[in-house]
């Protein structure tokens, strides 16, 4: 059920970093659209810019020129808290390095952004119980990352990434740190969210991860798109 | 406001550094500690002044001889019955009575003390109105007694001999056997309750009629007391023959001789607790670090929390917390240590009869004490939680 509209729209966003007297021109100059329920993938070799054009969608990072556009809001001029509100509500982050937080549990990793939304105890708990149960995590609940296995950890970052339900699921590297049988279940469970409406952007080096799942594949060198591959 | 999974998160983070938790709280714990022995030390010497100086001494002068040997020990200077005459004399002084003192030799069976004898006059008892000495047992000394009344002590087995004494008694000093007819209520410090306390009439029986007096009390018009010392000090200048400036005694109110006191435990007291702020310092420094390094430790974390919502405000709540929760725990301890720590004191101080000097303890100031902590925490904590704002999530994302 692919609902219609731009979600996200990069114009002509540039990112520059300085590295003493040099300036690196990590993202120049790109133009990115998405629709709603699009699977993107950006792909490109290390170096490319693919993970600060990715950062920079999710507003982890400000652009150095240009505008990014998240539902119609340019988020290139919002403050901190605004920011961090729409990181909160709008967009679900998975890493390659899974970034969970150690000292919390698995269900306490998945409400932690509810918690920051200020969303109350109840829902919280029914909501953790459907997402634990959706990733089939029901069981490692009460466990602490260390206790479980890499797929399973990425699973619970999947499940993090969808505790506040939102539109965009930002994805970078999702398999980079897993075996290809685990790596495969979890871009099977990207696929399904996406199937039910998720729009998914996924950073990856993976050739044929991409082209299997994403229906528009952006080709980064250098900070600047070199191709762009649509499914036919 | 923070959040209950931030809490979890701040709580379980300093249980997962125990060693560095336990070093941060052992040094506020320090400082707290010692800030409630010294404050609660010093409240209950500050109530035990103003307990002895009651509205009963607020009208009364002391005079007494500028010397530096303790009572009685100073045999350069002593008050005559001329001296004492002039002080009656004197405008806005409606009586006085000289004091006298003497160390004596107390004996029972074959174990020997030696103590202070005082004799007033008991027909005006004003030493015993000024030190506001009530009669624990038996009765106080009347005109003409022969008798003795003794210091709290003397009922007490082993304090001053194995065996307490009790009224009708004899007790024998300098070899004379007397009665006892009272005792006064404890005051506080084995010197004042191992006092012997006697007639005006039976000193001058014992060391003859040309004993000379160490102090003298007057009874003065409250309303102009102040020039009263003065007067008082000029008749007795004159009636000694001393220049201005260079009297050999000194008259001063009782209040006033309470609020030098007061004065002087002000400063000492102040001092001290200077010292203990210093330790608080100290430990506030090393909060600060602890922060700062936990700051640097969880940069990655910080990231996390960012990128899933996590606003500045809550990332500055969550380390501030953490901060101001090692003050609290550590405050609680310090207060409960320090609360343990001087009722052991009070009890040495007690069996070794100095039960004067016992701490004070009230509502405000165990409050005082963990609020100060968790405040100097909250405090130590700012610039670490500032910084972890300052985080980027970018960066923090990339930080291994």
């Amino acid at each position: 059920m692919k609902k219609e509209g731009v979600i996200i729209q990069l114009k002509n966003v540039e990112r520059h970093y300085h590295i003493g007297e040099n300036i690196v021109r990590a993202v120049d100059r790109i133009n990115i659209t998405v629709n709603r329920g699009d699977f993107v993938a950006v792909m490109g070799p290390s170096g490319s810019g693919k993970s600060t054009a990715m950062y920079l969608i999710g507003s982890l990072d400000i652009p150095t020129h240009g505008h990014i556009f998240l539902d119609g809001y340019d988020i290139s001029v919002l403050g901190e808290s605004d920011l961090a509100q729409i990181r909160g509500r709008n967009i679900g982050f998975i890493f390659q390095q899974f970034n969970l937080i150690p000292t919390l549990t698995v269900k306490e990793n998945i409400t932690l952004p509810m918690s920051l939304q200020g969303i109350s105890k109840e829902v919280m708990e029914e909501r953790a119980k459907k997402i634990l149960e959706k990733l089939e995590l029901t069981d490692r609940a009460e466990h602490y990352p260390n206790q479980i296995s890499g797929g399973q950890q990425q699973r619970v970052a999947i499940a993090r990434a969808l505790a506040n339900d939102p539109e965009v699921i930002l994805a970078d590297e999702p398999t980079g740190n897993l075996d290809s049988k685990t790596g495969e279940r979890v871009m099977d469970v990207l696929k399904k969210l996406n199937k039910e409406g998720k729009t998914i952007v996924m950073v990856t080096h993976d050739h044929d991860l991409a082209y299997q799942y994403a229906d528009i594949v952006y080709w980064l060198k250098d900070g600047k798109i070199e191709k762009v591959s649509k499914r036919k | 406001m923070i959040k209950k999974e931030s809490v979890m998160y701040s709580l379980r983070n300093l249980k997962n550094r125990k060693t560095r938790s336990f070093l941060t709280l052992f040094s506020i714990m320090m400082g707290i500690m010692m800030i409630f022995v010294f404050v609660s030390f010093g409240l209950g010497l500050y109530n035990y002044i103003e307990n002895i100086s009651t509205s009963s001494s607020a009208n009364k002068i002391f005079i007494q001889p500028k010397g530096i040997g303790g009572i009685g020990l100073d045999t350069t200077f002593s008050f005559s019955e001329d001296d004492l005459k002039a002080v009656q004399r004197t405008s806005g002084v409606y009586d006085a009575s000289g004091i006298y003192f003497k160390t004596v030799e107390v004996k029972q069976d074959k174990k020997l003390s030696y103590t202070y004898l005082i004799a007033y006059d008991p027909v005006k008892p004003l030493l015993i109105e000024l030190f506001n000495l009530g009669i624990f047992k038996g009765r106080e000394l009347k005109p003409g007694d022969r008798g003795v009344v003794l210091g709290y002590n003397y009922l007490v087995s082993d304090k001053i001999f194995p065996k307490p004494y009790s009224v009708n008694q004899n007790i024998e000093i300098n070899g004379q056997k007397f009665k006892i007819v009272g005792f006064y209520e404890s005051i506080g410090n084995p010197t004042d309750d191992s006092q012997i306390y006697i007639s005006n009439d039976m000193m001058k029986e014992i060391f003859g009629e040309n004993i000379s007096y160490n102090w003298i009390v007057a009874d003065a018009d409250i309303s102009k007391i102040d020039k009263v010392v003065d007067d008082i000090t000029k008749n007795l200048r004159r009636e000694r023959g001393i220049e201005e400036g260079k009297e050999d005694f000194f008259a001063q109110t009782y209040e006033d001789m309470i609020a030098s006191y007061s004065s002087i435990l002000q400063i000492v007291v102040g001092f001290i607790i200077l010292i203990a702020l210093i330790s608080i310092f100290v430990s506030a420094v090393n909060t600060a670090n602890t922060m700062g390094t936990s700051v640097l430790e969880r940069t990655k974390e910080i990231g996390i929390i960012k990128s899933v919502g996590g606003t500045n405000a809550e990332i500055f709540g969550i380390f501030l917390f953490e901060s101001a929760f090692l003050g609290f725990v550590g405050g609680v301890i310090g207060v409960l240590f320090g609360f343990g720590l001087t009722s052991i004191g009070a009890r040495i101080l007690e069996i070794v009869g100095y039960n004067f000097l016992s701490p004070y303890y009230s509502f405000w100031l165990f409050f005082g004490c963990v609020a100060f902590a968790v405040v100097t925490g909250a405090i130590s904590g700012v610039a670490p939680a500032i910084k972890a704002t300052k985080v980027r999530p970018i960066n923090a994302l990339r930080y291994e």
